[in-house]
């Protein structure tokens, strides 16, 4: 496995694949492609991909680390939800949000990730967690170090990196002097928005970040989701600056995978997703070295 | 295997108990890319053949448990897994003729992680779910 090399690494999100999963393809198929590509990291989203979620059997434990053996993957990133609005009519208390927080963090540790999108209930159009979200954090921080893993909330487009939402997680991050919460950049952050039938319209939208407001956060950052929607055949998309923010990154010695999340169209034809994952695993290679 | 489309072809039958035929299932998939807590799912009416069948009298089975809607809605623990079909059983003495049938489903679950203005009970009271139909045929 390449798990020692530092700086950026390419990995996959197989969110990437979820109009197959389960159809025409399955979880090992995942790993037959990543192997393909010469991806060495994975992010599941285990409410889709952990069979029984979340209390699997120690037989799917067992087959799920002899397919990281095999394929020579890393189990990277842990995507999961903490769902506020479980119940009509009533949001979680604090608590029962931190207990189904606590479920996933023993579970992603299980399964021998170290760094999970933490996915919280957002309360308006610009992506806004819930307003108690950092008591939620707070309260699971001994059990995110006890288990060695990292929440990550994952800053996503409307939301831009010079947002105050960003800002508040840092300052908690400070606040707390915690290494156990940080950031996943989702680099539809830096996408030139441009409107398209079945697109959610997010009024105010104020344009994409600029590559360089990544580097006051990227101590904070341990993954990367790199989102795109269509790699041309020149191996590159001309809405989303992939080679200039990656360049950033290995400049300044960021260690971390970035997980090709493809998020683009026909979704449910496998000969389209992996030929744009691999166009996506051409670019990123070509501008890492390997 | 299961198939792409949500109304799956496979499991639809006539229901017999006690040597009779009560009603009639049809298998669905969440076509999501993630499993729901069964509290975060909201039932439509389903239709057959353009009659309706309310949705509280439907009985769901997901991962071989039965579970009316309304329990369903008091159920935070247990998800709906994206990978396994649900088994929808209606009520109807004398089942469906064998041939064909237009059945017409819908089901909607809570995204906590869109904005409430799309995804929320008030959200939802205000548009009409979208519809999936697809032609079953009854052996």
């Amino acid at each position: 496995m390449e798990g020692k090399r530092t700086g950026p690494k390419r990995g996959v999100s197989i969110f990437s694949y979820w109009e197959l999963l389960d159809i025409s393809m399955d979880l090992e198929d995942c790993f037959k492609e990543m192997q393909d590509m010469g991806a060495t990291g994975i992010e599941i989203l285990a409410n889709g991909h952990v069979d029984n979620y979340p209390y699997p059997s120690q037989d799917w434990v067992d087959e799920w680390f002899r397919l990281c053996g095999k394929y020579g993957v890393t189990p990277v990133e842990y995507g999961h939800w903490v769902d506020c609005y479980l119940f009509k009519g009533r949001d979680l208390t604090p608590q029962e949000a931190y207990e189904q927080l606590a479920v996933d963090i023993r579970l992603a540790h299980r399964l021998g990730f170290t760094v999970m999108r933490t996915k919280q209930s957002v309360i308006d159009d610009t992506l806004t967690p819930v307003t108690y979200w950092s008591e939620i954090i707070k309260r699971a921080l001994p059990l995110a170090e006890e288990c060695n893993v990292r929440m990550c909330p994952e800053i996503h487009g409307p939301t831009r990196l010079t947002d105050r939402m960003v800002s508040d997680f840092v300052d908690f991050i400070e606040k707390e002097d915690t290494k156990w919460f940080g950031l996943n950049v989702d680099f539809g952050v830096f996408e030139e928005m441009r409107p398209s039938p079945g697109r959610p319209v997010f009024p105010g939208y104020a344009g994409p970040s600029k590559p360089e407001d990544i580097l006051p956060l990227m101590k904070y950052v341990y993954c990367c989701h790199e989102k795109f929607r269509h790699m041309d055949e020149d191996f590159a998309e001309a809405t989303i600056p992939h080679q200039e923010v990656i360049g950033l990154l290995m400049d300044k010695g960021w260690d971390g995978y970035l997980l090709s999340e493809y998020e683009g169209k026909d979704k449910h034809r496998y000969e389209v997703v992996s030929d744009q994952l691999r166009r996506h695993h051409i670019m990123m290679k070509n501008t890492l070295g390997y | 295997m299961i198939e792409y489309d949500v109304i799956q072809t496979r499991g639809f039958h006539n229901v017999v108990r006690n040597g009779e035929v009560i009603g009639f299932q049809f298998c669905v998939r969440l076509k999501q890319y993630r499993g729901y807590w069964l509290s975060m799912i909201r039932t439509e009416d389903v239709f057959v053949d353009g009659v309706a069948y309310p949705k509280d009298s439907i009985v769901w089975t997901i991962e071989g448990t039965d579970y009316t809607p309304a329990q369903m809605l008091g159920i935070g623990n247990v998800q709906w897994p994206s990978s396994r079909p649900a088994t929808l059983t209606v009520r109807k003495p004398g089942g469906l003729a064998q041939g064909y049938h237009d059945v017409r489903f819908a089901v909607r679950c809570i995204h906590t992680y869109l904005p409430p203005r799309i995804s929320s009970d008030a959200a939802f009271a205000a548009t009409p779910p979208q519809y999936e139909e697809k032609r079953l045929l009854m052996v």
